[in-house]
């Protein structure tokens, strides 16, 4: 069994009783395919790179789970098929993964938790956000900051998103991978030259 | 931020005795706590020029093995909206 991180991006506009549906649906999958799901991490709306189906912002939602590719596939197919998902990438966090192993960080983790909120009931706020993080960097998780970071972004923009209207406009299946890199091969060639020169003189 | 190209050759000494002084570390071998993570668009900024292309290590001083780590990460949040394909001049 593999472990893997899948991004969800889902429409923005479906507002927070239209999206549940969709995000019930993924989490459902993975225990049909007898997977596990370690973590539902909610971004919130934030504004895409470049626009997706003309929309400019995008609910990300990232699943960490475990499983087999047949999961995998699955999850993609409903990707590919619901229009309520602009985009989605997978990546695989790690190999052969043990599943008790996997369990008992998660007890661990939803243990750190409680027990950081239980602690400092009288001072909420920033004192538990300070919790949060160490505990992350306890378990030493890779991009423990980088979840603390989102989930602290996520309040601000949450409301954003749900206000905004209902609008369907389901145009063509999302497309994966738009070609990247165009490198302009003049421009850095000339550099190399130069530094060429520079270090012979 | 890429080296402007030079334009004639007076400009040229003195961008030589820069460059041959100043040493280039890699950030990530400097700095072990700056994680590598397509998720962190924040950090990868550092590393796109405003047109989103990759900084090359020979400019960025970035060694080789972060390079490529950093590219694959700038690739993987080009591909979900965290990062431009193709950045606009602000």
């Amino acid at each position: 069994m593999q472990r893997y991180e899948t991004i969800f991006i889902i429409d923005p506009d479906l507002g927070e009783e239209g999206r549940a549906p969709v995000v019930e649906r993924l989490v459902q999958l993975i225990p049909q395919r007898n997977g596990v799901l370690v973590e539902e991490d909610h971004w919130g709306a934030r504004k895409l790179a470049y626009p997706i189906r003309k929309k400019q912002r995008g609910y990300y939602l990232r699943l960490d789970y475990c499983g087999d590719g047949a999961l995998v596939g699955e999850l993609e197919r409903f990707c590919r098929i619901d229009d309520r998902l602009l985009k989605y990438m997978t990546v695989k966090l790690a190999d052969d993964v043990n599943v008790d192993e996997v369990q008992a960080e998660m007890a661990e983790r939803a243990a750190a938790k409680a027990a950081a909120e239980a602690g400092p009931t009288a001072e909420a706020g920033p004192t538990e956000e300070a919790g949060a993080t160490e505990e992350a960097g306890a378990t030493a998780e890779a991009g423990a900051t980088a979840e603390t970071g989102a989930t602290a972004e996520t309040e601000s923009t949450e409301e954003a998103g749900s206000t905004s209207e209902e609008d369907e406009s389901g145009a063509s299946a999302g497309d994966k991978d738009g070609d990247a890199d165009e490198a302009s091969p003049e421009d850095t060639e000339d550099d190399v030259d130069e530094d060429d020169q520079e270090d012979k003189e | 931020m890429p080296a402007p190209r030079t334009r004639s050759g007076s400009a040229r000494p003195r961008r030589r005795k820069k460059v041959f002084h100043r040493r280039k570390v890699c950030r990530f071998c400097a700095d072990s706590s700056i994680v590598i993570d397509y998720k962190e668009p924040k950090t990868l900024r550092h590393f796109i020029t405003e047109r989103g292309k990759i900084i090359p290590r020979r400019i960025s001083g970035t060694c080789a093995r972060h390079q490529r780590t950093l590219t694959q990460a700038i690739k993987r949040a080009r591909t979900i909206a965290l990062l431009p394909f193709v950045g606009s001049l602000e």
